[in-house]
């Protein structure tokens, strides 16, 4: 059978097996290993299956991912998401709109260190959004803040979907994580100008919270210190080159631990709580990276990426076109499926693509995340959302579309200014 | 969310506590990487000192987590899946979905588990060693083997509960997330 035909057939199976709720990896995994054998023959693709499983979940430099999960999972476990917001609401609170621009400052602090995006708006949908509430924040204006602070944790250091993206592209992870510092150091500002913007517009719609004596400012303050301590020596360490990815992500989980431990934060219902969660969002994001990889000899066997490259570098649009083009691919896909499944899937075909436009992939992993993140919250689905709906069943999907738009458009400014200006990503990857 | 339950709590099963058991496993692999990488690297940096074959335990031993935690996972029903469709379809549809999908996974995990034990018999021929006490690293590659027998069986009982006695499985998601 022709390779074009065994190609566009894989792609249809692999569509239909995810709609019909086969776990993404799984899915990739067997279009990828019997689209393989009808090439190659059952054999090898037989054989792929143990050669590439055993290698990718025994290879140290993928420890990073669990590791850095499992001291996401502590830090959350020990409750820091009411500290940062806590101590951010207490420092500027009082200003009118202030309770937003805390919930975004604190949404970027729980990001930095749990790495997920969609973790960080479920936990600030119980924190903050109460909060806001209670100080006569509109419903939509409250719920779309925090789906737009959830998308800070795809961004900033340690970044999962970062990581995933270094792991399947073959890129240095460190670099990557430093790529995403100043992105979502402008986000978190963009963000807060958003909400500036918003009250300069309609002063009445939010509200001034109550203004906190010194005294009790430096006391919120005092509970944040120990994970700003670790996050800096952390990613420091990383970016220090005094640790690898790997270790730098087991430092940070010991760290955590530890911190959680003396500060009797954490209890031995919270480690269990932690070691679980880290465990199945490990083996869940192991699964598809192994299926990634068989997928990826199918796609190599197929020549796709080849043919795609020609495809779209003979359109003649430039390529700027044809990265717009795949920008608006990326959008239509957050549709569909989540911000992991996405880079897992598509990034190996995409990739080659921008190589051969001779655009920087590490540049492009962060615009790539920021695509996607875009994802988790534009309508009409938006996973952030979907889960902030989750969390609080009350506010309408419209409701809280409503809200997110400002921050749809600040993202979309966002995108533009980091493609016109790719030095604000690669500046501090190349310092190092 | 802090709403008074009434849920009602029903005995574990001897097949509830063999999960949880997979479970805590899967989960202790995980501390045990973390530790064994905080150590090393402290040893290193302060001490100027290192635990033999900590890398070769490192690695490998993150592959028993990860299979073990593919076990959890799979029948927890935690994978990362599209539900476009699912969330849109009636009840009846829903579990012709569920089942299918559980059906899929186990064909895909039997044939990995299949494969996956002629990597551990080749292993254990090449009698391959740890770098630093030449150490065997089969039984290392063997553990992380069973994981993935324990995924088979229990994304088979998965399977059967679904087909059989869905409410059972619902019922332990609800637990599930109360206690998390």
């Amino acid at each position: 059978m022709n390779t074009d035909v065994i190609a566009v057939g894989g792609f249809v199976v692999l569509f239909i097996l995810m709609l019909l709720r086969v776990p993404v990896g799984m899915a990739m995994g067997l279009v990828g290993v019997v689209g393989y054998s009808m090439i190659a023959g059952t054999g090898p693709a037989l054989k792929l299956i143990g050669q590439t499983s055993m290698r990718t979940v025994t290879d140290y430099t993928f420890g990073v991912i669990p590791m850095f999960m499992l001291m996401g999972a502590f830090v959350s476990v020990s409750g820091v998401s009411k500290e940062l917001f806590r101590a951010a609401n207490a420092t500027i609170g009082h200003l009118r709109g202030g309770l937003g621009m805390a919930t975004v400052l604190a949404c970027g602090g729980f990001a930095a260190i749990c790495g997920s995006s969609v973790a960080t708006a479920a936990t600030f949908s119980t924190v903050a959004y109460p909060e806001m509430r209670r100080y006569g924040y509109p419903q939509s204006f409250s719920t779309g803040v925090i789906a737009a602070g959830g998308t800070l944790g795809a961004m900033l250091p340690p970044s999962t979907v970062l990581a995933v993206y270094a792991v399947i592209t073959q890129q240095d992870i460190g670099k990557l994580f430093m790529a995403g510092v100043l992105p979502g150091l402008l986000a978190m500002s963009m963000y807060v100008l958003t909400i500036v913007a918003i009250v300069a517009v309609a002063p009445k719609l939010l509200p001034a919270g109550e203004k906190k004596p010194w005294a009790e400012r430096l006391e919120a303050m005092k509970d944040v210190w120990p994970s700003l301590v670790l996050f800096i020596f952390v990613i420091g360490g990383l970016y220090g080159g005094f640790f690898t990815p790997t270790e730098a992500g087991g430092v940070g989980a010991g760290g955590a631990f530890i911190l959680g431990v003396v500060r009797r934060k954490l209890d031995r219902a919270g480690i269990r709580t932690a070691l679980l969660q880290a465990t199945r969002t490990a083996a869940a994001v192991f699964t598809v990276l192994i299926g990634a990889l068989l997928f990826g000899y199918f796609l190599t066997i197929t020549q796709t990426p080849q043919k795609l490259t020609g495809f779209l570098t003979g359109l003649g649009i430039g390529r700027y076109g044809v990265l717009a083009l795949i920008m608006v691919m990326y959008l239509v896909l957050g549709c569909l499926m989540d911000a992991m499944a996405m880079i897992i899937l598509t990034v190996p075909i995409i990739f080659p693509v921008i190589m051969q436009l001779g655009f920087d992939p590490i540049w492009f992993g962060v615009i790539i995340v920021m695509t996607v993140e875009l994802g988790l919250i534009h309508p009409p689905v938006g996973m952030n959302v979907f889960v902030i709906k989750s969390v609080v069943p009350e506010v309408t999907f419209t409701t809280i579309f409503k809200g997110v738009i400002p921050f749809v458009v600040t993202d979309i400014i966002r995108l533009v200014i980091l493609i016109a200006f790719p030095v604000i990503a690669l500046w501090l990857p190349s310092r190092m | 969310m802090s709403g008074p339950r009434t849920q009602t709590f029903r005995p574990l099963t001897l097949a509830d506590r063999i999960i949880h058991v997979i479970e805590w496993l899967a989960a202790c692999f995980v501390g045990i990487v973390a530790a064994d990488i905080f150590i090393s690297v402290l040893l290193r940096k302060f001490f100027n000192t290192s635990i033999p074959d900590s890398y070769d335990a490192g690695r490998l031993l993150l592959g028993v987590l990860i299979f073990w935690g593919i076990a959890a996972t799979s029948y927890r029903g935690g994978h990362i899946t599209v539900d476009l469709v699912w969330s849109a379809a009636g009840p009846k549809l829903k579990r012709f979905i569920d089942v299918f999908a559980t059906l899929v996974l186990l064909f895909v995990v039997t044939v990995q588990t299949i494969m996956l034990f002629d990597k551990v018999r080749l292993t254990y021929q090449d009698n391959v060693l740890t770098y630093d006490l030449n150490l065997p690293t089969w039984p290392l590659f063997a553990l992380a083997w069973l994981g993935d027998v324990c995924a088979v069986i229990l994304i088979a009982f998965r399977a059967w509960r679904l087909v059989f006695s869905p409410e059972l499985l619902h019922e332990e998601h609800a637990e599930d997330k109360a206690q998390e």
